[in-house]
């Protein structure tokens, strides 16, 4: 590895990784340091909004690798995924070179021979030059080492993750003009899910599994105050916990970390001293982004000790799946 | 420790999570990495490539201790150490006033004595722990060890046994402090036995001869299976879920109208100056809307709640669905679907449908169904009732029947039982089956696949 970092402990990494503004668990960062000694792709799962996208960001700057990110969706194909050829450029490039081309078939005397010229400048069209590298070749490619982030996986078909699963194992891709292109270096890969639908086993099988939950009082009053230090401690402890009881509700969307420290900056923006209800009912809408979610919250912020809260004891709550 | 991880795996497996050989490989090549030296390392590594599923989690916590905890005994305290000669006296005074049993009880604890090996197994005979092999039963195993060793009457006996001693002249606090310590040592030998019993049922688990293949389980009718084998294919159910999901998704791609698409096509064909290179063409939505009744009586339960989840774990290729449930009148229970495994919606409904003696009556909900939910079925609906068509002697409702029929695009029956049987006894199916378009029988989980897969094909 040139000028890449690579770890010699999972304390190494959690370090590399707290310096790029990632606090991780011991957890995460063991998983991801087996993950980059075992040359196996990672799949975070857990709930919307808990860091899973964030950490491939952090692990390509903490290790000095260039971030490669392709966004899975509904209908995303290997034309977007892998390469495409790029047509109008061809054909640019032969309106362009028409005089080029005609002499170099000036000399055949047969219309076979003419053919075998130009079969012979073949190459010329079906070159690196002409393909279009979509994320997955340009991670294959690329002469750095990379971190390949395939995010929301469960949102592509079951026929990309299939075709995924060749590219993850070997690493190597064959373009029928070009022949096989094998990766330069090993790319680090991880594969985020919201776990909308049931992963195929082959996926599964072939990746190292972290489930990332929401984190706990202390490990989010960290990140607050790591990335909103302006927000004073006491108000941060106090948002914090606030959070974490909506959490417990049983809402429709519950608010993410993200949506924490969105919030966060809104009260140093607003230069809020306390959370006092007025402030908080004209912020909750940051929190939560549903409008029964919302009335369910006024209600409960009025009248604290009526229902709406449940105790959830099952530290692995399993995420809601949508059916 | 090699041994231990693949027993390891094994009872993993047993307790039902899907661990490939590839996956134990990854297992120990981790371990090779992290090492065994920090637990918490070591626990990571496995879970981490053992585990590939956030539900299966507990499992991993709830047996990883049994096999890789110190195994170290819980701590016995002795008291009878620090005992002065005469207070000696006096307990064993006060004790021969129990029984043999209890007394000999009471001196293990006195003394700090954990069980022997010995007496382990004779106790794991007695309640037949080498026959357990789910953790489920664990807590019961150790009730039944603690009924065994009667700890109820020492519990008394040790409440008597402060006040006997009190009377013999003991000073107060000492006797409470000696009693406690008892107690403490009681607590201590029962968790000693869950150790125990946690251990032998891992090992029962690991050890555990590999079942009847899947191939026979899903060619076995339902009325055979057993609790362990429904469960087992409510997890296939989910993988053959995804299989027939990629197929149906194909069959969907394939199937366009081979229509021209002239917007799409201009549209594509903009970047290469309107040469038309790539051709769009008009794609038919085919996914098809369903209704379905399914009658979740004893005899029927299984084969409706498979069909259920199912549907369920199809549900991105099915544009909607409405599902009822009956025995004697119709539920709406697609509410009850909503974030939950088919088996414990189905559960919930049942549980919901007030107890009692039950006569299935299909007459009777349908008549339901035409009073609420008539509008949900349209031109577009396929029309699904999965039941065994006996109604008890009740009115069939042929009328109502018939009229749903006309309305819905297609009317297929899934039906247990073999057609030989129809119109037996209180089977009113003859009558059904002249107005549905398609009757398919449903009596293993086979033909249930091969029965949904040919009704999204319409």
């Amino acid at each position: 590895m040139n000028n890449t970092r690579r770890f010699d402990s999972p304390r190494e990494l959690k370090t590399a990784l707290g310096e790029c503004q990632y606090i991780a668990s011991d957890e995460i960062a063991t998983i991801m340091y087996l993950s980059q000694e075992l040359g196996k792709p990672l799949l975070t799962e857990g709930p919307a909004g808990v860091g899973k996208t964030e950490l491939a960001k952090s692990i390509a700057n903490a290790t000095g690798r260039e971030l490669i990110r392709l966004q899975c969706y509904e209908g995303l194909d290997e034309t977007k995924a892998l390469y495409e050829w790029e047509y109008a450029k061809q054909l640019l490039y032969t309106q362009l070179l028409r005089d080029k081309l005609q002499e170099t078939l000036s000399g055949a005397d047969s219309l076979a021979a003419a053919a075998d010229r130009l079969a012979n400048e073949e190459d010329v069209f079906f070159s690196m030059r002409f393909l279009l590298q979509r994320p997955l070749l340009k991670a294959i490619l690329s002469e750095q080492p990379t971190v390949l982030l395939i995010d929301e996986i469960d949102r592509a078909d079951a026929e990309f993750e299939a075709f995924l699963l060749e590219v993850l194992s070997d690493f190597q891709v064959s373009v029928p003009e070009l022949g096989t292109l094998a990766a330069v270096h090993r790319p680090l890969v991880v594969l985020t899910s919201n776990n909308t639908r049931e992963l195929s086993e082959a996926l599964k099988r072939r990746c190292l599994y972290l489930f990332i939950d929401y984190p706990s009082i202390e490990q989010e009053m960290a990140v607050v105050r790591l990335k909103v230090p302006d927000l004073s401690p006491k108000l941060a402890r106090q948002a914090v916990e606030l959070v974490h009881s909506l959490r417990s509700m049983d809402l429709r969307k519950s608010p993410s970390i993200s949506e924490t420290l969105d919030w966060a900056k809104a009260l140093v923006t607003l230069n809020a001293r306390n959370l006092d209800l007025p402030t908080m009912e004209t912020t909750l809408s940051i929190l939560l982004k549903h409008e029964t979610d919302l009335r369910r919250a006024r209600l409960w912020l009025q009248h604290p000790s009526s229902g709406g809260h449940q105790e959830n004891d099952d530290p692995y709550r399993s995420p809601r799946r949508r059916n | 420790m090699e041994e231990r991880i693949v027993k390891f795996i094994a009872a993993l497996r047993s307790a039902g999570v899907r661990i490939s050989l590839a996956e134990s490989t990854d297992a120990f090549q981790a371990v090779d990495i992290l090492g065994i030296k920090d637990k918490d390392l070591f626990r990571l590594s496995l879970l981490t490539t053992l585990v590939k599923d956030a539900e299966e989690i507990p499992t991993f916590e709830e047996l990883f201790p049994i096999f890789f905890s110190t195994g170290e005994a819980p701590n016995m305290l002795n008291p009878s150490e620090d005992l002065s000669p005469e207070e000696a006296q006096m307990i064993a005074q006060a004790l021969r006033e129990l029984n043999d049993q209890l007394r000999k009880l009471l001196e293990k604890l006195l003394n700090g004595e954990m069980l022997s090996q010995e007496e382990l197994n004779r106790l794991a005979k007695m309640v037949g722990l080498s026959q357990t092999d789910n953790l489920r039963y664990r807590e019961w195993m150790v009730q039944r060890m603690k009924r065994a060793l009667h700890f109820k009457e020492v519990q008394e006996a040790l409440k008597q046994l402060a006040n006997t001693l009190a009377q013999l002249g003991m000073d107060k606090e000492r006797a409470d402090q000696l009693v406690q310590l008892m107690q403490a040592n009681q607590q201590a030998l029962e968790d000693q036995m869950r150790q125990y019993a946690g251990q032998r049922i891992a090992e029962n688990m690991s050890e555990r001869q590999r079942e009847d293949s899947m191939d026979s389980l899903l060619n076995r009718p339902f009325t055979t299976l057993s609790d362990r084998d429904m469960e087992r294919l409510r997890k296939e159910v989910q993988r053959l879920a995804a299989a027939m999901r990629t197929r149906i998704a194909l069959r969907q791609k394939h199937a366009k109208t081979g229509q021209l698409d002239a917007k799409a096509t201009i549209r594509a064909n903009l970047k290469h100056g309107n040469v038309p290179i790539e051709i769009k063409h008009r794609e038919r939505t085919l996914k098809p809307k369903l209704v379905v009744i399914c009658d979740v009586s004893n005899s029927m339960r299984a084969c409706s709640e498979l069909m259920l989840s199912l549907l369920y774990h199809l549900q991105d290729q099915i544009s909607k669905t409405h599902a009822f449930a009956f025995i004697d009148h119709l539920e709406f229970i697609t509410p009850d679907f909503t974030g939950k495994q088919a088996n414990e919606a189905v559960a919930q409904v049942l549980e919901r449908m007030p107890a009692g003696y039950y006569n299935t009556d299909l007459g009777n909900s349908l008549a339901g169904f035409q009073k609420d939910y008539l509008g949900t079925i349209d031109g577009r609906t396929i029309f699904i009732v999965v039941g065994d068509g006996r109604n008890n002697f009740n009115n069939p409702r042929m009328d109502i029947f018939n009229q749903i029929t006309r309305r819905s695009r297609r009317t297929i029956w899934l039906n247990p039982e073999a057609s030989a049987l129809w119109g037996s006894g209180d089977s009113d199916m003859l009558k059904y089956a002249v107005n549905c378009d398609v009757i398919l029988q449903a009596n293993t989980l086979a033909q249930l696949i091969s029965a949904v897969d040919k009704l999204l094909l319409a």
